[in-house]
Parts: C-alpha cells; structure tokens; sequence
C-alpha cells in the first residue's frame, strides 16, 4: 500500500518513513504543504498522514483544497495541536481519522488499515477471494487454510487486487499503488508478479483483460 | 504569645482625646491662677476703699464718744457676715460691725502695721486690711472671710470645667463616629481583598478612594498586574512546553521504535542515531524555552559597562568546534575598546544564538564572518555568512515564536530569534537582518549605543 507522509519535522518525518516502511506500506515523504496538496492531487495514494504546522500551506488548508477537488484518499491528521475544538476542526475539514503526537508506530500502522479497509468498504480486515484470504496486518496469505509464502511486492500486488476486486485495473493504476518514488519499474513487473501469484494461488484467481489491465475474480469462475 | 494588632482607631481616639483633656485641664488651671489673682486684686481694693472711708469717717466723727459699740452695720446682703470691721479711736474699739471681735483683727493697735494680713479668727481665714488716719489716733481694720474668694473661684473653675465634662463623651462619640467613617475605605479594601481568588488579578476601583489610600491601591494594582504577567508567562511556558515538545518526543518514539523492528544493523544504528539527536534536540528546546521564559517573566538585569569584542571571541571560541567539524570558515575581526552597556550574561546568549545560527544553517565549507566595530558613536556586531539566506517572505516572521525557516533539515527550536529579539528589547538594542552584501547568505546587525569605560 502507497501512503503519503506530510511532516515537515526532519526527524519525525524519518522515523515516520521507516516505520510503515517495515511493515509493508510504500511511503512517499513532503515537507510542506504545497507538495502535499500537489501530490494527492496527482497520485491515488491508499491513505494519508497529514500534519497540520506545515510550512508554505498549513494541513487544514490542504484537507479542504483536497476534499473541494473531491480526492477522497483517506487522511489521517497527525499533529501536536491537542484541543478538542482543534480535533473537531481537523475532523469537520475532512480528515478521517486525528491522532495527537507521539503516535506509535503500530498503532498507526492499523489506523491507516483501518481507513484503508473502510475506504473500500469493508468491515473485515480479512479480505476474502475464492479460497484466498489475505490478513493485511500480520501480512499473510492462505489458500484453503494453508499458509502461502509471498514477496512483499507479491503480496502487495494481491493487496491491491483485493481491495479493487471486481474491477479492472491497468498495468499504471498497479504500478502507482506499488511503488513509491525512486523506485526502478521494470516494464514487465507486474507481469512477473501476476504470473508468480497465479502459480502459488491458481490461475484462476486474476483474469487479464487484454488491452485494458487485469482483474481479481472474487467468486471461483462457473464452468 | 501573639500580640493583638494595635488599632488605629483606638489609638486615634485615645490620642485625640487626651490631647483634649490636657488642653482643657490646663487652660482651667491658667483660669484658676488668673481668676485668683484678679479677684485678689479687686477685693483687696475694696478692702482698702472700705477701709479709706472708714478712717474719714471716724476722723470726722472723732469728737462722738462712742465707745465700744456703735454696732449698726446692717445685714444687706448674704455675703455681709463674710465682711467684718473694726474702728480704733486713741486705742479704743469705737465702732465695730456685728460679727467683729472687740480685739483687733490683725495685731495689737500699738505695734500697728498698716497693709494687708491674713489671719486666723475663730478657726477662719480672714484678709484683713489695716489702715490709720493722718493723725495716728484712728485705726481701722477692714477684714473680709477668705473662704468667700475660695468660693468665687470655685464657681469660676465649675463654669470653665462643667462643660468638659458634659461634652468629653458627646466628643469622644463624634470622634469615634468620624475615626470610623474615615477608616472605612480601608475595611472596605481589606475585605475586598480578602474574598479575592487567589486567580484574580484584574485591578482595584480606584474610584473615591482617599488619598491616603489611593497610592497604596496604586501599588496593589502594579503588583497584580507584574503577577499577573508573571503567571501569564508560566502559562505561556506550559502551553508552549507541552506543545512543542509533542513533535520532538514523537520523533523519538518513532526512531526508538523503527531501531526496535529494524533488522539491518546499518538502519539500526542510524534510526539509534537519529533517537540520540531526538533527545539532544529536546533538551534543547527546553532550554530556549526556559530562557524565552526568564527573559520575559524577569525585570531589567544588572547592566554593567563591558568590551563586546571580548565578549564576542570568547563566544566564537565556543561555537568553533562546529563550524570546524562542518569544514566552515570562521572569521573574527574586532576594534579595540568596543564597550557597551549590558548584561554579559543575556548579551553572551544573543551573540551565540546569532552565530550558532550562522553555523547551524549554512552549509558545509561555508564561509562566516563575525566583526565588532565602531560606528559614528555606536558599536557594531555584524554576523554574515555565506549559505543559503532567506527569503524576503520568511525574514518578516523572523522572531515569531517557533517560527522555522522552511526548506531545511535543522532541528531549530525556533525561538532563537525570539530570544535575540527579547534580549536586545531589553538592552534597546536595534537588530536587522538582511541579505549579505559580502558573502550572499544571510546577515545579521546589532547596534548598540557605545559607552566610555
């Protein structure tokens, strides 16, 4: 999963870069507001942690212009203002979800989950396709009970497609969700990816649609 | 054993009113000797006159022979029996009121003396007065009851005293009513003062106070309002403790907890690294934060005459190691005899925070010039360096509390300026910044008024 960080803190912004980093999510780093703002504009990040004491444009800022441009990436406002008239006000400018610094780092970890879960409206943290259910917090997959062992750009992959199950997503769409910036992009990556998932999980489970992209099947195919 | 406070009400009463009494006590005994005297006086030339006409008369009369009585002094008036006389003529009584003795009243008609006597009559005091006629065969005692005067003068110290003692307790009522009265305005303040909440630190009325008191809730209102700045700043520092401290503390739980789950021992160190920095960068921050604090809860420090060349190389010594470590080049020049008013202590901490900021925001292999000069009656700290400078957007908010120049990695508290700007407030200092001419970064001036050792 694709995250955007917005902190202008050099240190703060590090340690919050590496920690989802370690548990799976790509996450691309701004320091100020403009970028921020930018940056959403351009990219279908699956969430957002947005301070709000940035420079150039302040988070609240950003939250509206984002959400008058009708982006609807979750955000999660992680700041040092505290009040509850500060929260409610982060909250009603459409931030989904307030955490008042220090975070931990797990913790933040399953909120941005969690907004991501709830953002493709799913109650369940598990996500369920034919006989494959894909456990995003403990990062693992099981086909018919039994563990399969993934890459973590695999995993990923099939992360994404589970979360767009039923639609059909371009070879781009996949691409922008998987990396972050300054990452090589073989041409034919995903391509690789996808035939390593159907060879652990069943070729059944994604279906190429020639000329457009791929799509994750979530019930098995009636012969 | 605790002493009861004295009142000033009973003491007001006390001393007013004793005043009173002394003065009414002696103006009667002025009245008394005065009286007594005049009276005296009076009453004896009445004595004599009775005296004169009595000699005359038996002068005149000499030839009558009648001896040893005569007795028709008549009864007129209730002060008669008080008055006695007695007529001597060739030694023999010749004429006596009723209530005289048939001796002579004051000595023996031979060893006549003639004047005033006093002398004892029937357990009595009597003033006699004794009088002869030209031809030495006529003497005449006129006496009169001493008692009688004792008696006027009695009645003359009543009428004088009388009334003190009617209106001693009618005045020692009006005075205590009017101490009352008076002292109210300070009951008044005392109780106000005593349902205040400790909180409360909004001003007295000063409306109708006395002057007496005004000057003293005058300097009430000052002290509430110097705590009140006071408490003001202490909250200020909580609030912003609290605040500020969020984003550092965050960034080493985060770093603390990155090294925790981290594997590569590269990334390990590094995320370990960064959580020291955290801490470094904390503390800080506390203590600009307490230096902002002090600065602005404190009163005028002790200014003493001292050489801002010095002060400034003993500064750049510190801050060398560094500029050194980041490979910059620091260079100092001073004028002799650059002296200056000031706190060595606040004028120390503005000149490292100026000069730490030109090492902390410039680049590696940057250039930074310090020099101390004279200029047409001023002193002259001038700090130019050669990194990246400020925008003219940015230099504006320069000084705002926890203001950071944005676009760069250094862990700034972002009060350094606030406390250079406090600091030269306080020492009425002019400070500018502004785009180095010389070495294209950032500058910085700070002009002083120079003072003669």
């Amino acid at each position: 999963m694709r995250i955007l960080l917005a902190e202008d803190d050099a240190l703060l912004g590090d340690g919050l870069r590496a920690g989802p980093r370690q548990r799976g999510f790509q996450v691309d780093w701004v320091r100020d507001g403009d970028a921020a703002a930018r940056e959403l504009r351009a990219q279908p990040y699956a969430a957002a942690v947005l301070d709000l004491g940035l420079p150039r444009m302040d988070g609240l800022a950003v939250l509206a212009a984002i959400r008058k441009a009708r982006i609807t990436t979750p955000v999660l406002v992680l700041t040092a203002r505290d009040t509850v008239p500060e929260r409610i006000l982060g909250l009603d400018t459409g931030a989904d979800d307030y955490v008042v610094k220090p975070v931990d780092l797990l913790e933040l970890a399953a909120r941005l989950r969690a907004l991501v879960r709830r953002s493709h409206g799913r109650p369940d943290e598990c996500l369920t396709a034919q006989d494959v259910v894909l456990d995003p917090a403990s990062r693992t997959v099981r086909r018919a009970d039994l563990p399969v062992v993934l890459s973590t750009r695999e995993f990923d992959l099939l992360h994404a497609f589970m979360l767009g199950a039923g639609r059909v997503l371009s070879r781009e769409q996949l691409e922008q969700q998987l990396y972050s910036w300054g990452q090589e992009v073989d041409s034919n990556a995903i391509e690789v990816h996808i035939h390593n998932l159907r060879r652990k999980l069943g070729s059944g489970l994604i279906q190429t649609v020639r000329g457009v992209g791929y799509m994750l099947l979530r019930d098995a195919p009636t012969p | 054993m605790t002493a009861s406070p004295h009142s000033l009400q009973r003491r007001l009463l006390v001393v007013v009113l004793g005043a009173v009494v002394i003065a009414w006590l002696a103006t009667a005994v002025l009245t008394w000797s005065d009286a007594r005297h005049e009276l005296d006086e009076l009453l004896d030339g009445h004595l004599a006159q009775a005296a004169a006409i009595l000699v005359v008369q038996q002068t005149q009369e000499g030839e009558d022979d009648n001896h040893g009585e005569g007795v028709d002094a008549p009864s007129l008036h209730h002060y008669a029996p008080k008055v006695a006389f007695q007529v001597f003529h060739e030694e023999r009584l010749a004429m006596r009121s009723s209530n005289a003795p048939d001796q002579p009243m004051a000595g023996a008609v031979r060893d006549f003396k003639a004047g005033f006597a006093t002398v004892q009559i029937q357990g009595a005091a009597w003033r006699v007065f004794s009088a002869y006629g030209s031809e030495n065969d006529v003497h005449v005692y006129v006496g009169e009851e001493v008692d009688s005067r004792a008696r006027i003068l009695r009645a003359v110290l009543r009428s004088t005293l009388l009334p003190m003692a009617v209106a001693l307790p009618l005045l020692a009522l009006a005075l205590w009513w009017a101490i009352h009265r008076s002292l109210a305005p300070m009951r008044q303040l005392g109780l106000a003062l005593g349902r205040r909440q400790p909180s409360a630190l909004e001003p007295l009325a000063l409306d109708g106070a006395p002057a007496e008191i005004a000057p003293m809730i005058h300097a009430l209102n000052d002290l509430f309002g110097r705590i009140g700045s006071l408490l003001e700043s202490e909250r200020r520092f909580t609030a912003d403790a609290s605040h500020e401290l969020r984003t550092p503390i965050a960034a080493i739980r985060a770093q603390a907890q990155v090294a925790m789950a981290e594997t590569d021992d590269l990334l390990r160190q590094n995320a370990l690294q960064n959580t020291l920095e955290g801490c470094d960068r904390a503390i800080r921050l506390v203590d600009q934060l307490l230096t902002l604090s002090r600065l602005e809860s404190s009163t005028t420090p002790a200014m003493a005459s001292l050489d801002l060349g010095s002060l400034v190389r003993r500064v750049v010594a510190d801050v060398a190691p560094k500029a050194v470590g980041k490979g910059q080049t620091l260079e100092l020049e001073t004028a002799p005899d650059c002296r200056i008013a000031g706190s060595e202590t606040l004028l120390s901490v503005l000149v490292r925070n100026l000069v730490d900021n030109a090492v902390r925001y410039s680049p590696r292999g940057a250039r930074i010039q310090i020099a101390v000069q004279h200029n047409a009656g001023q002193v002259c700290l001038r700090v130019d360096d050669s990194g990246p400078g400020i925008a003219d957007a940015d230099l504006k908010r320069l000084g705002e509390r926890f203001f950071r120049v944005p676009g760069n990695d250094e862990n700034g508290s972002g009060l350094g300026w606030s406390i250079v700007k406090r600091i030269a407030a306080v020492h009425q200092l002019q400070v500018g910044a502004e785009r180095s001419a010389q070495l294209g970064g950032f500058a910085v001036t700070v002009q002083a008024r120079a003072t003669h050792a």
